[in-house]
């Protein structure tokens, strides 16, 4: 009798666990050097839709994904406005190339940089690229891997979610 | 009656415990099983077990201001091929209990955790599960950023070596202080930072047990330009030779790391130049050098493009910031630098085309430090700025275009000397050059084609090799590849090999099943500028990951 209650107790208990993953808080710095604590991600009155891509410099269907979705960008921004944040993983042996990397291509993303990993590591990120999108900072899609085709996914993922 | 008063209670109690609780976690198991395919044959201490994985199972649990996880690890039946066999059975790898304060900035961990100081050259611990790296400490740290231009971070405890721990304790200290945040300068950004790391280590036969490594740095921003400088110091400690110390010789040794860049819309271009004297640390001095980079706490990568094709990474080279008395190759460090260029071509030009033209150039030389060496009786004398031997050097060409819609292509020219006595302690040098050409096809209904090929002629070592490989994406959650690189000039017949491997990927969501069959080429495996050795093979591989 006593097992099957303590069974019961620790079951409904479990439920109350949310499984959703939330945004765990991690620094972050942007190009100019400006802090960012990734909490701001979980901000629950947020109505537009927020893209994490992680990426780095080395990785060539990152290159591949964020050139693509940056042919589209601004008529996806003119369809349904999102915030894009593109979080760099690279180590300092290539940190310092993402910003003239990122300018180089003429890409618009708001750029961050996640220098040993710490924020792909308390997303439990496997392996690179990745996209999360948030709405209301809740993880509403995550995907990793990037094969050409892969952007249309995301961007119906925006429509619906805007 | 009284049971089911505390059961209530105890149900009422967990639900208040676990209303705000957040579980969070991942799965990644990656398996190999050998086949002897008749021209691919394991070494035979290899060819016992052929069955191999690693699995890593993270679980998080976050309640309000704390949290709590564990790493558990699996190697069995054995490890892949090529770890380090302190990663051996199954056990708890990393385990943490972390207090994070958002309002006062003060976050603190007991148990394991990563750290990097600066560029990592007098600290860096982190996790890479493709290279066998898993160096995290276990111990204390806490990060104040109470005062927000300055952050500081205090830590102190063991490096982590497979399920135990290296000998040496490692404590740390290290200040980033952002004047621009002080003087509220919009037009600089300045900002400085330094650390303090001792390493304590009683280890028989050595006479000094604390070593003491200091870094400074400082990084300044200007419009469209910025720079950043890094000195790290390391003290004298007792040469090392095959695991045994000898106290008669110490060496101190120092790193200068210099990085200058200028950016702005559709150019950026960027140089390192670095200058590295006996500046490999170990959490263990007996380890030092080691094979499978076991203890090491000093992040020196090779500072040369990472390159993203089969054939370009065959000849890849590694930071040389060892000091060795070993006759093939006396030297204490090196010199040298890259420098990379990126720029788009305006769209709506004759040469941009509708999209834009995308370049990116690259080049690196490094070279050994020139000086005066005794290797009978380890003296050495490195001159200041004088490169020595020639190790490597490389410039490559990328042009990627986006002709339409629905294909895009790129050509990637690459040019390497690679001197394998300097860099692997082995015998000759290469000059090979490189050529892929690499397209994407669009097909209706979000399906794609990609297809590449690869030739490389090399005058020496391997010669010359020709590779494709083409990926098929049915669907953003299905992909089936293959691969093929042959070694058709390859002086020894029997060594004239195709390395193929066909497979492929299931990706839904936060899920990824990829399971292939083929061969495996040997050689390094680098990533981040860090290499591992791994032998050729043959047979069936599976990565599985998920996480939640």
């Amino acid at each position: 009798m006593l097992k099957k209650l303590i069974i019961t107790a620790v079951c409904v208990s479990f439920i109350n666990i949310a499984f959703a993953q939330q945004i765990p808080s991690i620094q972050l710095t942007d190009l100019i050097g400006k802090k960012l604590n990734t909490q701001v991600f979980n901000d629950s009155t947020q109505q537009q839709p927020i893209v994490l891509a992680f990426w780095a410099t080395w990785c060539l269907p990152c290159i591949n994904e964020l050139s693509t979705i940056q042919d589209d960008y601004e008529s996806l921004q003119q369809k349904n406005a999102f915030q894009f944040f593109a979080i760099a993983t690279d180590d300092s042996r290539t940190i310092k190339k993402v910003a003239p990397l990122v300018n180089g291509k003429g890409w618009s993303f708001s750029i961050l940089l996640d220098v040993n990993q710490d924020f792909k590591r308390a997303l439990n990120i496997a392996n690179i690229p990745t996209i999360l999108v948030l709405k209301k900072g809740k993880i509403v899609y995550k995907h990793n891997g990037f094969a050409k085709g892969d952007e249309q996914k995301l961007y119906e993922i925006l429509a619906t979610n805007n | 009656m009284y049971v089911k008063s505390v059961t209530i209670f105890f149900i009422f109690l967990l639900n208040i415990l676990f209303s705000k609780a957040q579980l969070s976690g991942s799965i990644e198991s990656n398996s190999a099983l050998f086949v002897n395919d008749g021209k691919i044959v394991l070494a035979s201490n290899e060819a016992t077990q052929k069955l191999r994985n690693n699995t890593y199972l993270r679980l998080d649990y976050k309640l309000k201001k704390f949290s709590v996880g564990i790493q558990a690890e699996s190697y069995s039946p054995k490890a892949l091929l090529n770890y380090s066999p302190d990663f051996k059975n199954a056990g708890l790898g990393t385990f943490y209990l972390q207090y994070n304060n958002d309002s006062l900035r003060i976050n603190a961990t007991i148990g394991h955790f990563y750290e990097q100081f600066g560029n990592g050259l007098v600290l860096r611990t982190w996790e890479d599960r493709q290279l066998g790296i898993a160096n995290s400490i276990m111990g204390v740290q806490v990060k104040i950023n109470t005062y927000k231009p300055l952050q500081l971070t205090a830590l102190h405890g063991k490096q982590r070596n497979g399920f135990s721990l290296t000998n040496g304790t490692i404590t740390g200290i290290n200040a980033e202080l952002n004047i621009s945040e002080i003087t509220k300068s919009s037009k600089w950004q300045y900002s400085i930072g330094g650390s303090l790391v001792n390493r304590n280590e009683h280890l028989i036969g050595l006479n000094k047990k604390n070593i003491l490594l200091t870094s400074t740095r400082i990084s300044i921003k200007k419009g469209l330009f910025y720079t950043d400088f890094e000195y790290a110091f390391k003290q004298a400690e007792p040469l090392i030779e095959n695991g045994i110390p000898n106290n008669n010789f110490s060496f101190d040794g120092d790193v200068y790391l210099l990085n200058l860049g200028f950016s702005k819309q559709r150019l950026g271009v960027n140089l390192n130049v670095r200058r590295t004297e006996n500046f490999t640390v170990y959490s263990q001095q007996n380890v030092y050098g080691n094979a499978f980079n076991a203890g090491i706490l000093s992040y020196v990568p090779a500072l040369t493009k990472q390159f993203d094709y089969s054939l370009t990474n065959i000849y890849v080279y590694m930071a040389q910031s060892r000091l060795t008395f070993n006759p093939i190759a006396t030297k204490a460090g090196e010199i040298g630098g890259q420098i990379d260029l990126f720029y788009k071509i305006k769209p709506k030009t004759f040469l941009g085309g509708k999209y834009g033209t995308q370049i990116s150039i690259n080049a690196s030389k490094w070279n050994g430090l020139s000086g005066r060496y005794n290797t009978t009786q380890r003296k050495y004398k490195a001159n200041f700025l004088q490169a020595g031997t020639l190790n490597y050097h490389e410039w490559s060409v990328e042009i990627r275009k986006k002709w339409s819609k629905s294909y895009v292509n790129s050509f990637t020219i690459t040019n390497q000397f690679y001197d394998a006595v300097q860099i692997e302690e082995t015998f000759g040098h290469v000059n090979a050059t490189t050529f892929v050409f690499d397209q994407t096809i669009d097909l209706p209904k979000q399906k794609s084609i990609r297809f590449d090929i690869q030739h490389q002629w090399a005058n020496a070592i391997h010669k010359n090799w020709i590779a494709a490989s083409t990926e098929i994406n049915f669907s953003s959650k299905w992909t089936v590849f293959a691969t093929d690189l042959y070694n058709y000039g390859n002086d020894n017949t029997a060594r004239k090999i195709h390395y193929y491997v066909a497979g492929f990927a299931f990706k839904p969501n936060a899920f990824r099943l990829q399971l292939s069959y083929g061969r495996q080429r040997g050689g390094l495996q680098c990533i981040g500028g860090i290499c591992r050795f791994v032998s050729e093979n043959a047979g069936f591989s599976m990565q599985l990951n998920y996480s939640f």
